[in-house]
C-alpha cells in the first residue's frame, strides 16, 4: 500500500480514538487528492476502516470512489460499499460533515440514474435522511435526492411519507466551517419542484400548488430554470384546482414579474382562453402552442385542462339554471351530445363537485343545493384539526421570534435604533 | 380475512417491492398489488405500478396485463367494460379472491351512484352498471325499496339517507375546549 495513504489511515484512527473529530475534518478537506491518487488502492483503506467507529474516513473514501471516472475494476462493489456504509454509520459523526455525507448521496443517486435503477436507492436515501436529520421536519440536502428517485421510479408513496411532513427547519451544512451556514438553493428549490411534481402524480392537487408555490416564492435574484418550470405548472395546477389563476403572493421577487412571467407567455395565453369559458378558443390556444407545451413536457396536463373546462361550464349552469334537458347541456357546454353530458354530470355527482339528479325517463337534470353538512359531527372534528394546526403555527412562530430577539445582531442592531423607535417587543405575539 | 387484512397486506408487499434485488419483484408481489390497488380504488397507484413493472416481467406474466385491462376501464369508469374484463378472465389463485373483492367493490360503487345521481333510470342501464342481469337488478330494485315501473322498465331508486356517525365522549370534547379557549385567551 502507497505511504501517504497509510498514513491516511493512521491520521483517521489516531483522531478518531481521540473524539478529535474536528481536527479530522479539516485534514479530510486536505486528504482529498491523495486518495484520488491512490485509486487502485482505495479498497484496501476500506478494509482498515470500521464502519462505525471511523465513519469520518470512510466517508471520505467513499466520496473519493464515486468521484472516480468509471473503470471496470471499481464499478461494481461502490453501491454496495455505500449502501453498507450509509445502514451502519455513526450518525454522530456523519453529522459534523452533512455537506460531504450530501455529496455522496448526491453521487450515489446519480450513479443509480445512470444505471437505470433508481428503485433500489429509495429506502437507502430515506435511511440516509433519518441518520442526518435531528428531527423529522428538517431539511436535508437529500430530499431532493430522494424526490427525484421516487419520481424517476414513478414509486411515489415512499416519497409522501416525507413529504407529508411540513419542514419547519433546514439542515445548516458545514455550519463549523470558515464560510459560515450555506444551503445550496438549487437542493431546496428542486426539493419544492419535484415535491409538488410528485403531489400532482398523485392527484393532491392542494399540496401540489402549495409546494410549487414555495418554489416561486423563494427569495432570488436571478432566474433560476427550476422557479421557471414551477411557474409554468403553478399555472397549470391552479387553473386545475380552481378554474382560474390565483394570484401569486406578495413576498414573491420581482424576479417572477420582471423575467419568468414573460417567459411563460403560451401558458398565460392558456389560462386567458380558459377565462373565456369558451372551448373553441381554448382549443385554438391548444394547438397554436403545443409545440411550446410538449417541449415543456406538460402537454399532459395542458389536455386535463380542458377536461375541467367542460366540468367549470357544467358548474357554472348550475347557478343559473334549476332544470335543463341533458340535450340542452351539451349544447351550452360545447359537448358532442347528451349522452356525454350524462357521463360528464355523472362523474361530476361521484367526485361531489355538483349535486344534481339525472332523470333518465325525461332526459333531465335536475340541480340541487348543496346538501346540509355544517351540522355533523365531522365538521366538528375538521374543526377541531384546523385550530390544532393553527394552534402549532402560533407556537413556531413564537419560537423564531424568540429566537430573533436574542440573536446578538439584532439586539445590536435594534439598540442602536432605540432613539429614534423602540422596537415592538413581540411582534407576533397575540 | 383477507378483507381485513387487506391494507396490511399492501403494505407488506409495497415493502417487498422495495427491498427487492436488483429492484424487480417477483410477479407475484406485482400482481397481488397491482389487484389490491384496484380493490382500494387508487387507480393513480395503480397506474404508476404498472409503468414502473419491468417489460421482461410483463411479457412474461400475461396476467398482469389482464388485471391492468380491468384498471384501464376503471379508469375511464366504463362499468360494463370492467364487468367484462373481470369474468372474461379465469383468475389465478394469487390473484383470484383479490379480484373478487374487486367486484364486489365496484358494484356497492356502481349501486351508491345510481341512488345518489339518478331520480329515474332504464332498467337496462342499471343492468349495464352493476354487471347482472336484468331478472336480477329487477329483483335486487324492489328489495331495495325502489320502485320500478312495470311497463316502461324504469326504475325510481331512493335516495339513502345520511347517516350520523361517530359519537365523541363529553369529557374530551371539554378538554379540546378548554384547550382553545385558553389558547385564544392568551
Amino acid at each position: 500500500m502507497a505511504s501517504a495513504l497509510e498514513q491516511y489511515v493512521n491520521t483517521v484512527r489516531n483522531l478518531s480514538s481521540q473524539g478529535n473529530y474536528r481536527e479530522l475534518c479539516d485534514y479530510l478537506g486536505k486528504s482529498n487528492e491523495v486518495l484520488l491518487k491512490n485509486a487502485p488502492h482505495l479498497d484496501n483503506v476500506l478494509e482498515t476502516l470500521d464502519l462505525q467507529q471511523h465513519s469520518l474516513g470512510v466517508l471520505s473514501v467513499l466520496c473519493a470512489k464515486f468521484n472516480l471516472p468509471n473503470s471496470a475494476n471499481t464499478a461494481d462493489n461502490k453501491f454496495v460499499q455505500a449502501q453498507d456504509f450509509i445502514n451502519g454509520c455513526n450518525g454522530e459523526q456523519i453529522r459534523l460533515v452533512p455537506d460531504l455525507f450530501s455529496e455522496l448521496c448526491h453521487s450515489l443517486t446519480a450513479y443509480l440514474i445512470e444505471q437505470k435503477q433508481p428503485m433500489k436507492g429509495i429506502l437507502l436515501l430515506k435511511k440516509a435522511i433519518s441518520k442526518l436529520q435531528l428531527y423529522d421536519s428538517q431539511l436535508t440536502l437529500i430530499h431532493a435526492d430522494l424526490c427525484q428517485l421516487c419520481l424517476l421510479a414513478k414509486c411515489f408513496k415512499p416519497a409522501l411519507q416525507v413529504l407529508n411532513v411540513d419542514i419547519t427547519g433546514i439542515c445548516q451544512e458545514g455550519s463549523h466551517g470558515p464560510n459560515g451556514a450555506q444551503f445550496d438553493a438549487k437542493y431546496y428549490l428542486l426539493y419544492f419542484y419535484y415535491g409538488g411534481m410528485i403531489y400532482l402524480a398523485v392527484r393532491n392537487l392542494d399540496r401540489s400548488l402549495y409546494f410549487l408555490e414555495v418554489a416561486i416564492t423563494t427569495p432570488a435574484h436571478a432566474v433560476s430554470h427550476i422557479m421557471l418550470e414551477a411557474y409554468k405548472k403553478y399555472i397549470l395546477v391552479s387553473l386545475l384546482l380552481h378554474g382560474k389563476v390565483q394570484m401569486i403572493p406578495k413576498y414573491t421577487s420581482q424576479v417572477v414579474n420582471r423575467f419568468i412571467k414573460p417567459l411563460s407567455q403560451p401558458y398565460h395565453d392558456l389560462a386567458n382562453a380558459f377565462a373565456s369559458n369558451n372551448s373553441v378558443e381554448l382549443n385554438a390556444v391548444l394547438n397554436k402552442h403545443t409545440e411550446a407545451f410538449s417541449r415543456d413536457h406538460n402537454l399532459g396536463l395542458v389536455k386535463q385542462v380542458m377536461t375541467v373546462m367542460f366540468k367549470k361550464n357544467i358548474q357554472r349552469l348550475t347557478k343559473t339554471f334549476l332544470t335543463l334537458s341533458l340535450s340542452d347541456v351539451a349544447s351550452r357546454v360545447g359537448l358532442p351530445g347528451p349522452a356525454d353530458a350524462e357521463r360528464y354530470i355523472l362523474h361530476m355527482i361521484e367526485d361531489e363537485q355538483i349535486y344534481a339528479t339525472i332523470n333518465q325517463k325525461d332526459g333531465m337534470v335536475v340541480f340541487r343545493d348543496e346538501p346540509e353538512k355544517y351540522g355533523g359531527p365531522e365538521v366538528l372534528k375538521n374543526l377541531e384539526t384546523q385550530l390544532a394546526l393553527c394552534m402549532e403555527l402560533d407556537r413556531q412562530i413564537l419560537a423564531m421570534d424568540e429566537e430573533i430577539q436574542v440573536n446578538p445582531q439584532y439586539v445590536k442592531k435594534a439598540s442602536g435604533m432605540q432613539d429614534e423607535e423602540t422596537p415592538s417587543k413581540s411582534t407576533y405575539a397575540m | 380475512m383477507l378483507m381485513e387484512n387487506i391494507n396490511a397486506l399492501a403494505e407488506e408487499l409495497e415493502k417487498q417491492e422495495l427491498e427487492a434485488v436488483n429492484g424487480i419483484a417477483s410477479p407475484q408481489t406485482y400482481e397481488r398489488l397491482l389487484a389490491i390497488y384496484l380493490y382500494q380504488n387508487d387507480l393513480c397507484n395503480a397506474k404508476y405500478l404498472w409503468r414502473r413493472i419491468p417489460p421482461t416481467v410483463k411479457a412474461a406474466t400475461t396476467e398482469l396485463g389482464q388485471i391492468w385491462a380491468v384498471a384501464q376501464h376503471m379508469w375511464q369508469r366504463d362499468f360494463a367494460a370492467v364487468y367484462k374484463a373481470l369474468n372474461t378472465v379465469k383468475w389465478s389463485d394469487t390473484v383470484a379472491e383479490i379480484m373478487m373483492l374487486v367486484q364486489d367493490k365496484v358494484r356497492s360503487r356502481a349501486v351508491d351512484l345510481i341512488s345518489q345521481a339518478y331520480s329515474s333510470i332504464t332498467l337496462d342501464t342499471i343492468a349495464s352498471m352493476t354487471g347482472l342481469t336484468i331478472e336480477v337488478v329487477g329483483g335486487a330494485c324492489v328489495e331495495k325499496g325502489w320502485h320500478v315501473e312495470a311497463d316502461t322498465h324504469i326504475v325510481h331508486p331512493v335516495r339513502p339517507k345520511i347517516e350520523n356517525s361517530g359519537h365523541i365522549s363529553s369529557e374530551d370534547q371539554l378538554f379540546k375546549l378548554t384547550d382553545f379557549v385558553s389558547f385564544l385567551e392568551n
